[in-house]
């Protein structure tokens, strides 16, 4: 990491309400780099929302996520802001122009042109410019500053709104697993792993069409890479099998290979043993072991006790949206408050 | 073993591709009662509006039920562009590449409301989106002519060699060619990244997303595309038939006859559109038609319904459907990668 002392990813204050829900309170959490941390809890204790928040599917409520010290957001940049007025500008001139087609083309076109005789363009244009010019103006400059003011606000919007989706989140160098596997199942491993590189591979459009020889080469160093992680994540042999006929325990290994594909600096392992036996488990804790060594940092969400504790530097114990404790296994292991969630003590204040 | 499977592909291919550009001669040779070539154009025509289906609805997973518009669009911006009572008069080929960047841009401009959509929310727009095309063409009539259509409009001329009515194989030939080019590009895109994220959000939308796909501007594209291929179509039918016909001719019968291609096909597979397209088309435009010629000379005059080979189109298309669901629902050609094997 360039500095020591920003952690990669830091939670301040994370709210999120779901109508009088509130699914998590005033968390905050952080991750620096190279650390494998975990976020435990009961079940419904908001940490799958956390994850969401991370990763843009939800938008908290308030708070903010940072990443390496700068905001997950998107910021407003002069190409955004031309692209809307650009929008809005092509709106209003095509709403004036629509309202206005049939006259228009009569005035320009039609009154113009003589069968087989050659058109003049430019008296064309005048003609129709004139037609505009003498018309109310609600019709002309009405219509075209509406069409920008409306489309320039909708397109601001529509940037708005996309300013931290789980898109951008990938940009930023966050990938991440899930709670109930979320494989392209038509796909074949190979190529689940393949898509996970989208943020990562720049190809143009032309360039496909054409099938240059920088493209191919580029996808064989893909396809190297993809075979590499499927390796990596001992899928090696399964990368012609359709995702959807892996055994279980290949296919959350898999969805791992796809989320180490785009690069990042930190994984999300939304509960990864769901579901495993006790020596898929024990591989499973090995390979978290060796992603750390890739240089990759992880935040797990895990109710198996056992793996956490083995492998955490750092945990995070969430209760009914809030934060209930926080630090190393040994300390959060004998927090009264963390063994009262677990077990259900009546006497606590919460 | 998967090499000797690549050659045997190829092989295949190009047997393909010899009997289609070899027939013709023999059709020559044929009594007329049995020629099909001057009838393959809009089958062929039809096989790129599969071509175009496919990507939205095969590749992407959006269910499209509008592709009647783009072809509209596609038809009229070809004759207002090429046809001699409008001042334009581009040439043949400005004209078709014309109609499929303004098919592309039209299909954006539905995509962009539409990106939050799915299923069949999504169905209802496009469903919609063909009837408003059709009504605007029919009232705009100052610009379309209205219900008139717009004719005449020309074929394409090749090295001085004009392509019209009375030369059927120069027709077969022209759009065969822009179909094989059309297919093979098709085909680069699908196995490339941009193919990948469109089978990724077909399969699951959300992880698509968190692996770095924008589902808005991908789908956003593939409408493009998807609109434009049928746009071309548009264009080339309207110049094959010599008139844009009236709008009524680009309803939502064919719209439902273009998903009717893609499914007895095999959703997401190229070749399965271009197969779905011969064999609907293919009934409906040759053997359908050649049964009527046959039974005119044995039944003239006849006033029964059921000996009008037309009225038999709609009971084949359901029943071909309905067997097609119940015995092969894949398709006749799946898309390789689901033949691989079931858990």
């Amino acid at each position: 990491m360039s500095a020591g002392d920003i952690p990669l990813l830091s939670l301040h204050n994370i709210t999120v309400r779901f109508g009088g829900l509130v699914a998590a309170h005033n968390v905050s959490l952080s991750v620096s780099g190279k650390q494998i941390a975990a976020v435990i809890g009961p079940n419904g204790a908001g940490k799958t929302t956390v994850f969401n928040c991370v990763t843009g599917i939800y938008a908290p409520n308030a708070g903010t996520v940072s990443v390496q010290g700068r905001d997950i957001q998107e910021a407003l940049t002069w190409h955004v802001l031309c692209k809307s007025l650009t929008t809005g500008l092509l709106c209003g001139t095509a709403l004036m122009l629509s309202v206005n087609a049939q006259s228009l083309w009569d005035a320009a076109i039609n009154q113009l042109y003589v069968y087989e005789q050659p058109f003049d363009w430019l008296a064309s244009i005048k003609a129709g410019a004139a037609y505009l010019h003498n018309q109310e103006y609600p019709l002309t400059w009405g219509l075209l500053v509406s069409g920008f003011l409306f489309a320039t606000a909708g397109s601001l919007t529509m940037w708005q709104r996309t300013r931290h989706t789980p898109y951008t989140a990938v940009r930023r160098k966050i990938s991440r697993t899930f709670q109930n596997i979320r494989l392209f199942r038509s796909m074949t491993a190979l190529d689940n792993v393949l898509l996970g590189m989208h943020s990562i591979s720049k190809t143009h459009p032309l360039a496909t069409l054409l099938r240059t020889k920088r493209f191919r080469q580029q996808e064989e160093r893909e396809r190297q890479a993809a075979l590499e992680l499927l390796d990596f994540v001992g899928l090696e042999g399964c990368a012609d099998s359709l995702a959807s006929s892996l055994p279980y325990g290949s296919q959350r290994r898999l969805e791992i290979a796809r989320a180490l594909a785009s690069k990042p600096l930190l994984i999300l392992l939304d509960e990864p043993a769901a579901g495993m036996n006790p020596s898929e488990m024990g591989e499973l804790t090995n390979l978290i072991a060796r992603i750390r060594e890739r240089g990759v940092a992880v935040l797990l969400i895990e109710h198996h006790m056992k793996l956490v504790m083995g492998i955490s530097e750092h945990i995070t114990v969430l209760e009914y949206g809030e934060k209930i404790a926080e630090g190393a296994p040994d300390v959060v292991k004998r927090d009264p408050k963390v063994i009262a969630a677990y077990l259900g003590d009546t006497h606590d204040d919460h | 073993m998967a090499l000797a499977q690549r050659a045997y592909n190829d092989l295949r291919l190009l047997g393909v591709c010899a009997v289609l550009a070899l027939y013709p001669l023999l059709d020559l040779c044929l009594p007329t009662a049995l020629q099909i070539i001057p009838l393959m154009p809009p089958v062929l025509i039809f096989a790129l509006v599969g071509l175009g289906l496919c990507v939205a609805t095969g590749f992407t997973g959006l269910l499209h039920l509008g592709v009647a518009a783009f072809i509209a669009i596609g038809a009229y911006t070809f004759a207002i562009t090429t046809c001699s009572i409008y001042p334009f008069q581009l040439p043949w080929i400005g004209g078709v590449i014309l109609a499929g960047a303004i098919g592309s841009a039209t299909g954006a401009l539905l995509a962009l409301p539409t990106m939050r959509l799915r299923g069949d929310y999504l169905a209802i727009v496009t469903l919609g989106f063909g009837e408003i095309v059709q009504d605007i063409l029919r009232n705009l009539e100052v610009i379309t002519k209205g219900t008139q259509g717009i004719n005449p409009l020309r074929g394409p001329s090749i090295a001085g060699f004009q392509i019209s009515s009375v030369t059927p194989t120069g027709w077969y030939y022209v759009i065969l060619a822009i179909l094989a080019v059309i297919s093979l590009l098709l085909q680069r895109v699908v196995n490339s990244p941009i193919g990948r994220a469109w089978f990724a959000l077909r399969d699951d939308e959300l992880a698509a997303s968190c692996m770095g796909v924008n589902p808005a501007r991908t789908k956003l594209a593939t409408f493009a595309i998807s609109a434009g291929l049928c746009a071309i179509a548009g264009a080339l039918l309207a110049s094959f038939l010599g008139s844009s016909g009236e709008p009524s001719n680009y309803d939502f019968q064919v719209s439902i006859m273009a998903l009717s291609m893609v499914i007895v096909g095999g959703l997401g597979s190229i070749p399965g559109a271009i197969l779905g397209a011969v064999i609907m088309v293919g009934i409906n435009s040759i053997v359908l038609a050649k049964i009527a010629d046959g039974l005119s000379n044995v039944a003239a005059g006849s006033s029964n319904v059921l000996l009008s080979p037309a009225n038999w189109k709609y009971m084949i298309f359901g029943l071909t459907l309905v067997l097609m669901m119940r015995f092969k629902s894949e398709g006749l050609m799946p898309p390789r990668q689901t033949g691989v094997k079931k858990p």
